[in-house]
């Protein structure tokens, strides 16, 4: 048995209101749900941590470190990385999955721009 | 059956002077604290009884271990063991000394008289290559050249107490020359005095019981280190064996590292696993001393955790007071092969048939 919940159609504010780097953090639909403009594109992440249920979106958004070999690092994916509140999880800010491990991901909505209105699909 | 930790003695240290060259021999038979002494510096916790098995003193009261025919009583032949791996005693706290130069010669000496005196006479015996490693690019060098010049050493052996955690890129040529060999770096209680850190973090316990159970804190600093530094991502050719530390601690600081290495990655962006499957890959460890609850259960519970039939290995640490006869080990029946045998044979690349006995007066059977 599988109930498929209807996506329901939310604006969250003028588009051009939500600057590069910016968050909005609202309830939609009794969820509270991040959205973030990194770089000019709007993404949008449930409010709780998949780990141990922090406000995930309350979280820095930042890069993170690569590295090229064992202690040869360097910075990288500046304003994508989300780093939770709580114990510093990072995710992808762009499709919600974990750097650690990509099967720990927390779940994530689609956004569009309607007639300069930021839309949030939930 | 393979026994991972046995000791080996000689009754004074006079023996190495004939392997060191002018400078340490100098200091070994003139200089202070020399023959018949090996001068590591003291563990300052001392035994109260000595920390040899009492019925292991060969006759005329010498040191336990000095003697080939009766470790072969009491242990190689007693329980039928295919190959023994030598240890050392006192030679691991050449961690200790400060000056590297002679530090570095007394353990060459000592891989030199090891090969001659016991290896050679019985192939059931197995080295390990001591090393000074206050001096890694020298001991480097040590390991090189033993894996060169001689072929039934089958790991490098370090004290459990350093100068700093052996993850630290510090000994880097100390890894490298143990993975270019194809061999294990095996850390064995030791070292807790000289120019190492602290015997414990928190200072110095008192009595020696205390200090032994607590020597385990060195093992999980080490541990740490290697798996943070990415030591397996590095040198891809070489494990890490933590010898009489025990094993119980294991679980909990696997799950603390994990947790931790999780939310803070990115402090070290070259691990490409977490910390306890590095853990399972490329760390081993030797049963004794072996924890023994009441309830052998529990202990079972806790080795399950650790994948304790892939990763732990059998080791008496014959002949010192606390020796663990194989056959009363309270492991899970189902684990015997695996323990008592194959992951010590897989991990040092054994032969499946076991070798032939060359003892002293016996036939080759060439």
């Amino acid at each position: 048995v599988s109930t498929v919940e209807r996506e329901t159609r939310f604006v969250a504010c003028r588009a051009d209101t939500l600057k590069p780097g910016d968050r909005l953090i609202s309830e939609f639909k009794g969820k509270s749900i991040g959205i973030f403009n990194v770089g000019g594109q709007f993404y949008a992440l449930f409010n709780r941590c998949p780990h141990r249920g922090a406000p995930l979106c309350q979280g820095p958004l930042t890069g993170t470190t690569g590295c090229s070999d064992t202690h040869q690092t360097h910075y990288e994916r500046a304003g994508e990385i989300l780093r939770c509140a709580w114990h510093g999880y990072e995710f992808d800010v762009t499709n919600g999955t974990a750097l650690v491990d990509p099967r720990l991901r927390v779940r994530t909505y689609r956004t569009t721009v309607e007639d300069g209105d930021l839309v949030v699909y939930v | 059956m393979i026994d991972c930790d046995v000791h080996i003695a000689f009754d004074s240290a006079g023996v190495l002077l004939p392997y060191l060259d002018p400078y340490s021999r100098d200091y070994l038979e003139r200089g202070e604290r020399g023959a018949p002494n090996l001068p590591i510096a003291p563990r300052p916790w001392l035994h109260p009884e000595g920390y040899m098995r009492t019925d292991a003193i060969p006759s005329g009261g010498r040191v336990p271990g000095s003697d080939y025919d009766l470790m072969c009583e009491q242990l190689l032949d007693r329980f039928d063991i295919d190959y023994a791996i030598l240890t050392g005693d006192d030679i691991i706290d050449v961690s200790t000394i400060a000056n590297p130069i002679y530090a570095q010669a007394l353990a060459r000496a000592y891989n030199e008289w090891i090969a001659e005196h016991w290896l050679a006479r019985d192939e059931r015996l197995l080295g390990s290559i001591f090393v000074a490693p206050q001096d890694p690019v020298a001991a480097a060098a040590e390991i090189r050249r033993v894996a060169e010049t001689h072929d039934r050493f089958c790991q490098v052996l370090l004290s459990s107490n350093a100068q700093r955690p052996y993850g630290d890129p510090f000994y880097r040529p100390i890894w490298e020359a143990a993975s270019d060999a194809g061999i294990p770096i095996a850390i064995h209680l030791g070292g807790h005095s000289g120019i190492n850190a602290a015997g414990m973090a928190s200072g110095n316990p008192t009595f020696f019981w205390e200090f032994h159970a607590l020597a385990a804190e060195g093992a999980m600093t080490h541990l740490a280190s290697v798996l943070a530094h990415g030591i397996f991502e590095r040198y891809q050719n070489t494990a890490f064996v933590i010898v009489e530390l025990g094993v119980g601690w294991l679980p909990g600081i696997l799950w603390r590292l994990d947790n931790n290495y999780k939310a803070l990655r990115k402090e070290t962006p070259w691990l490409q696993k977490l910390p306890s499957e590095y853990c399972r890959e490329h760390v081993r460890l030797t049963t004794q001393p072996l924890e023994s609850p009441d309830d052998p259960k529990q202990l079972h519970h806790v080795l399950e955790a650790i994948h304790g039939s892939e990763v732990l290995m059998f080791a008496s640490d014959y002949p010192h007071w606390d020796f663990d006869d194989p056959t009363m080990l309270p492991l899970p029946k189902d684990w015997a092969e695996a323990v008592f045998d194959r992951n010590a044979r897989a991990l040092y690349k054994l032969p499946a048939a076991r070798p032939k006995v060359l003892a002293d007066g016996m036939e080759s059977a060439k």
